[in-house]
């Protein structure tokens, strides 16, 4: 009962948080210098052509007026259309939402299964050599500098020995070929993210791994880890059985809470990779004045983060009824 | 934080499924190679840098999306590769201009749409008409001057003309145009709307029909665009500007790369045959050692120029510009910024555009060294009657550091911005701004260069009118140089507008009214000619360079590429290309 | 769960206290620290970026044309490997990449020290403020907190960078610290919720202190510890977002950063082909990081048991 009052709070609390983000972004994509229509290079394009489009796109409205139509549009389901592409906002995310989600829950998940383990060995180990080179390693990898990494990857598997697609999603050639079917055309794409997987993977393989250790240390520690160890159980079914599960936990909400964080990751490599997702095409958008792209790609993302982050904060109280803010 | 050890239990099950899950697709990665290499298409294969913005040609103001739409829709003339010189393409020959009813009648020739029905009279007259009635950006001002369109025979157009206007044929008559059938429906779809334009605009075609060598067969967005031969295509064995046509290339696909470096990868591993976009010289050096891959430098149709002020102080006075022309050293921003790749520039028309390019203009001191630069420089400002707390020439002549500049009404000089793009949009401009900030320092002149967002620049420069001096460029000018008037015109010198400097001068507002008018080309040079000089004289733009355009390919799949300005990436060169293989 | 205070504490002024037990602590602290291997590297590492920092000024004196920025060999005008007279080579325009590398790292601790700086004070005085005054300002505070925390950094700097022209590198220092005190914030508010319960915050309120003097003297000598810890984390977070941004382009292009750096080779066509160039900025980002990160990570092992142990001893 309290738990269904708790969640009730904290949903109109994301709801207010999403509509500030959301005026917030608005008044910045608007006040800011420049329109789509000043970025178009061509003599041929005349001062009148200019201004008949800026009144086309609603961009001559007062900013008042513009953020009311554009929030009447927004609970009726439209966001509008883009002013780059020309064709409505939803159709774009619509596509490019999949290969992030592709993307990004693989390496996410990949990188915590690994993470996971790791962590599990080297807190076992604590001390010796073994837990001195997986913590250095992980640290490594955690700052290595994202789109640096990702460029000396694409040279060394793309050309250099050649096993990979230097960038994209798929090969056109498969893709073409009507010979091919379902099956080879999965292939072909993961066949093309094994790279950026690759990096989103080293990126965020070592924080999980740290968190890992940390956490089974401090399990390691427990009542009940002891009374197991009192019990007379193998050293081996203690870890696996009674620790890790428990200890793994604070893995999965550091996935949630540092989604944010891995987003930036996200959008750096999609960018690199040339990767057809969300994080790219909110680049694109900034940089085109494509405000209506720019602003539903922004808000996706922030209301992504904000119900993991709501996720996590259930789980927990559901888990331990102690917790109540 | 403790948590009861038995909730979580199942969470560990997920898990070690997921984990499975996980070596799966693992394996599956290790086994895709052996997948892909797949039966070998015949298809140009061509890398793009972005992603096509649309295939609605009205919509399609950036370069990418003209790649693809310039295979589809055919105009009437177009320039051919050697000469520049229009030639008829859709059209069957040089338009017939009647004086006495100010009309010129075109003839095209038999063609057909790629869904097999006639590309008729109707058609090209639908476009006109299209353009007429929305207003089409970028297009409607060319068709101002037209008054009426005639369709008299089912191949012949005629033309009515407010007055006799020179850029009708180079300007009007090489626009796309599209098929009546296809966009019939969608106008009168349109009109119903409130916003007619936008409606257009935002028409999205999946398939445009097409009149050109090649026709769209998928689009996958994000991925790549796959054009097929055209078999209603006009030219097909024609002989047009003393180029027979094919095309003999089956299959286009375009992928996209994001990065110049990763196409070049791609090209060198023979993934891709071209990649349509300037590369930097950089990457000469290697490619060069790269056997299979060759590299092409055309010239471009550019102007990269810095833009004065006029509207304002100090910039308004014409000696501070001399002087800044002056210290400008175009050889050092050549051999250093583009690393000798491109041409310094003295008029605001290229060279390259030998007919209406004047020789004449002012080239402020060419190759003249640095110190030179300064003493001519001060000589100028010292005339006006500019003075100096410390003066840029010591009494016995020797250059040394200069300071508190002092405008002839005494007046402390203020410091002034010279804008430029950013570095990630074009790093030379950039560099250049930062380069001339530094030798106008050198005169004692407060010059800040500063970099901004190219949106932001626009805004600045061209709504606001709010700047001292700025860098910009123009990538890909007509070769009908009826742009100059645009330029400085002083009707355009208003918001959004084109004339950038705010320069007014009737002298010039009245050669460029004029050179408009004048048909018979030699007379219409002298005028255009005139324009040059004047605006080299009084410098509201100062042209300094433009880039040579670098493109990189491989032969070894197909051959033909047709050298031109602008790049081989022009339909010439689509159209005459053929694979390597099936001729050994 | 709070024990009753040590009387002493409570009795004498609390400044003086704070003040032996500050460096008392400090010395405890070097010990351990001095056992840490990873600590050692860290602040190895750290020495070695320190020292190139401050060489940072000499080559220019050397000679005009290894000025960072502005110098260029009058002899080059293309990018050339590794010689004598320019030990990592030259760009494209012949300026000389060792003495860019060299200021590069003033850069990145100039950018990564002022940033954590500021968005740790900013984190530090806004947790406090929230954990002691409660109520509306604590809920406003916090729902603030948890709204910028939900932006992820980089994307927002990045869409203020292309919306509002270049921005020069103070303003990017300020914005990074703008979007990165929260998660400071947080921790500091639980730390000083805490805290609230002392008898010795009670007494001093008893004494007559004003709230800002409870807070600046009584509370905040006590959350510096966990402040200054995350202070290294946050130096790591700023370098990176400042690179990524260079690199992306949108950084300043009056300094010579190492993300700049990057992106001049990779604007220019010399990624795959110029590794003397490609190389070294990329390893220094990430060794700076690593070693910032070190530093934290052996603080952190080194302050956490003491701070956990007050909790229950106090």
């Amino acid at each position: 009962m309290e738990l269904n009052k708790y969640i009730l709070r904290r949903l109109i609390e994301i709801t207010v948080i999403f509509f500030v983000i959301l005026t917030v972004l608005f008044l910045l994509f608007r006040l800011a210098p420049g329109d789509p229509v000043s970025r178009m290079v061509d003599p041929s394009m005349t001062a009148e052509d200019a201004r008949r489009l800026i009144e086309q796109l609603g961009l001559d409205q007062p900013l008042g007026t513009q953020y009311i139509i554009y929030l009447k549009s927004f609970f009726s389901g439209d966001l509008g259309i883009s002013f780059h592409y020309g064709v409505p906002v939803l159709d774009i995310i619509g596509e490019r939402l999949p290969n992030t989600i592709l993307l990004f829950t693989t390496s996410v998940i990949l990188a915590a299964l690994t993470g996971i383990f790791f962590g599990k060995i080297a807190s076992w180990h604590k001390g010796k050599k073994i837990d001195s080179w997986l913590t250095i390693g992980a640290l490594i990898c955690h700052t290595l500098f994202l789109p640096w990494l990702a460029l000396i990857i694409i040279w060394f598997f793309g050309y250099r020995i050649g096993w990979f697609p230097l960038n994209g999603i798929l090969s056109p050639e498969i893709w073409t070929d009507p010979a091919n079917g379902f099956f080879i055309r999965m292939l072909d794409v993961l066949h093309h993210m094994a790279l950026p997987l690759m990096t989103l993977f080293i990126i965020h393989f070592g924080s999980y791994l740290l968190v890992m250790r940390s956490s089974m240390l401090e399990t390691l520690k427990e009542d009940y880890i002891i009374t197991a160890r009192a019990k007379g159980l193998e050293e081996k079914v203690i870890r696996n059985h009674h620790a890790a599960p428990n200890a793994a936990l604070p893995v999965v909400t550091s996935v949630a809470l540092s989604l944010a964080f891995s987003i930036n990751g996200g959008a750096l490599t999609e960018t690199v990779f040339s990767w057809p997702g969300i994080g790219r095409e909110l680049v694109f958008a900034v940089s085109n004045n494509d405000y209506p792209l720019a602003l539903a790609s922004f808000l996706l993302i922030a209301i992504v983060v904000l119900l993991a982050n709501l996720l996590v904060d259930i789980l927990y109280a559901w888990l331990d009824p102690r917790i109540r803010y | 934080m403790s948590i009861d050890s038995a909730i979580p239990r199942p969470l560990w099950g997920v898990m070690s499924r997921l984990l499975t899950y996980g070596l799966v697709i693992c394996l599956l990665l290790t086994g895709g190679p052996a997948c892909s290499r797949g039966k070998q298409a015949a298809a140009l294969k061509i890398g793009l840098a972005e992603e096509p913005r649309t295939l609605n040609v009205w919509l399609a103001s950036d370069a990418n999306s003209q790649k693809i739409l310039r295979q589809i829709y055919q105009p009437l003339y177009r320039p051919e590769p050697a000469t520049l010189k229009l030639v008829p393409w859709l059209a069957e020959s040089e338009p017939v201009f009647d004086p006495e009813t100010v009309s010129y009648t075109v003839k095209i020739r038999p063609a057909k749409w790629s869904d097999g029905s006639d590309l008729t009279s109707a058609d090209v007259a639908f476009t006109a008409r299209l353009i007429k009635e929305f207003k089409i950006p970028r297009f409607s001002a060319k068709w101002s001057f037209v008054t009426r369109i005639e369709t008299p025979g089912p191949r012949t157009v005629r033309y009515y003309l407010k007055a006799p206007t020179a850029v009708f044929l180079s300007r009007t008559l090489i626009g796309p145009v599209v098929q009546k059938k296809e966009w019939e429906s969608v106008a009168r779809a349109a009109r119903q709307l409130e916003k007619p334009l936008a409606a257009l605009l935002n028409h999205k075609i999946a398939s445009p029909v097409s009149s050109g060598p090649f026709m769209l067969t998928q689009w996958r967005r994000g991925a790549y665009l796959h054009l097929q031969q055209n078999p209603h295509f006009f030219g097909r064995n024609l002989t047009i500007g003393g180029l027979q046509l094919g095309p003999h290339v089956e299959n286009l696909l375009f992928k996209i790369y994001g990065t110049s470096d990763v196409a070049i990868l791609a090209l060198k591993k023979g993934a891709i045959d071209m990649f349509w976009q300037g590369i930097q010289p950089g990457y000469l050096d290697d490619l060069a050692k790269d056997p299979g891959v060759r590299t092409i430098s055309s010239a471009k149709s550019a102007l990269y120029f810095m833009g004065f002020n006029m509207r304002r102080s100090p910039f308004n006075d014409l000696a501070l510009r001399q002087a800044a022309a002056a210290l400008i050293d175009r050889d050092f921003i050549l051999t250093r910024v583009l690393q000798g790749h491109g041409q310094k520039m003295f008029s605001v028309v290229p060279d390259e555009n030998i007919f209406w390019s004047c020789p004449d203009v002012d080239r402020y001191f060419e190759g003249l060294p640095r110190e030179d630069r300064i003493r001519r420089a001060y000589d100028i400002l010292t005339r006006s009657g500019y003075s100096w707390e410390v003066p840029p020439v010591d009494a016995s002549g020797q250059v040394q550091t200069a300071s508190g500049l002092r405008l002839p009404n005494g007046a402390q000089m203020p410091r002034f911005t010279i804008l430029t793009p950013p570095a990630d949009y074009d790093p030379h401009r950039a560099i250049s701004g930062l380069i001339i900030q530094e030798w106008l320092r050198e005169l004692g002149m407060p010059a800040y260069a500063r970099p901004m967002s190219f949106g932001a620049l626009l805004q600045q420069v061209k709504e606001r009118h709010d700047f001292d001096t700025f860098i910009l460029g123009y990538g890909k000018l007509p070769i009908d140089p009826d742009y100059i008037r645009s330029m400085f015109y002083s009707k355009f010198d208003r918001p959004r507008g084109w004339n950038m400097s705010g320069y007014r001068n009737p002298e010039f507002d009245r050669l460029a009214n004029a050179s408009r008018k004048v048909i018979d080309p030699n007379q219409r040079r002298e005028l255009i000619w005139d324009m040059q000089l004047l605006i080299s004289r009084e410098l509201p733009y100062l042209p300094i360079y433009k880039p040579a355009l670098i493109e990189a390919i491989r032969e070894d799949r197909f051959h033909g590429w047709v050298p031109m300005q602008d790049g081989i990436g022009n339909i010439w060169s689509f159209c005459r290309l053929r694979p390597t293989t099936l001729e050994k | 769960m709070s024990l009753p205070d040590h009387p002493k504490t409570a009795a004498r002024p609390a400044g003086l206290s704070v003040r032996f037990h500050w460096i008392r602590r400090f010395r405890e602290g070097w010990a351990i620290f001095r056992e840490n291997l990873i600590g050692r590297i860290g602040l190895m590492l750290l020495g070695l970026f320190g020292l190139m920092a401050l060489c940072s000024f000499i080559p220019p004196l050397i000679d005009p044309m290894y000025h960072p920025m502005t110098g260029v060999d009058p002899a080059i005008s293309h990018s050339t490997g590794p010689s004598l007279k320019h030990w990592l080579g030259t760009d494209f325009i012949g300026r000389d990449i060792f003495s860019q590398l060299l200021a590069g790292a003033r850069i990145a601790f100039m950018v990564g020290l002022s940033s954590a700086l500021i968005s740790i004070l900013l984190g530090t005085t806004i947790g406090m403020i929230a954990g002691y005054a409660g109520r509306i300002a604590d809920t406003l505070l916090m729902r603030l907190a948890d709204m910028i925390m939900v932006m992820p950094t980089l994307l927002v700097v990045l869409i203020l960078a292309s919306l509002f022209g270049q921005l020069s590198i103070w303003t990017i220092v300020l914005l990074i610290a703008l979007f990165r005190w929260p998660g400071v914030s947080r921790v500091i508010r639980a730390q000083t919720l805490t805290l609230k319960q002392r008898p010795f915050i009670e007494a001093a309120r008893v004494a007559g202190a004003s709230h800002t003097r409870i807070i600046f003297r009584h509370i905040m000598p006590n959350v510096l510890p966990l402040s200054l810890l995350y202070m290294t984390f946050r130096v790591t977070s700023a370098i990176i977002i400042e690179a990524a941004l260079a690199f992306l382009g949108f950084g300043d292009p009056g300094t010579v950063s190492w993300g700049m750096m990057l992106q001049w080779v990779w604007k220019t066509g010399h990624m795959f082909q110029a590794p003397y160039w490609l190389l070294p900025p990329g390893i220094c980002i990430s060794l700076l990081t690593l070693s910032f990160f070190m530093l934290g990570r052996s603080m952190d092992e080194v302050l956490d048991p003491r701070l956990r142990k007050e909790d229950t001893n106090r």
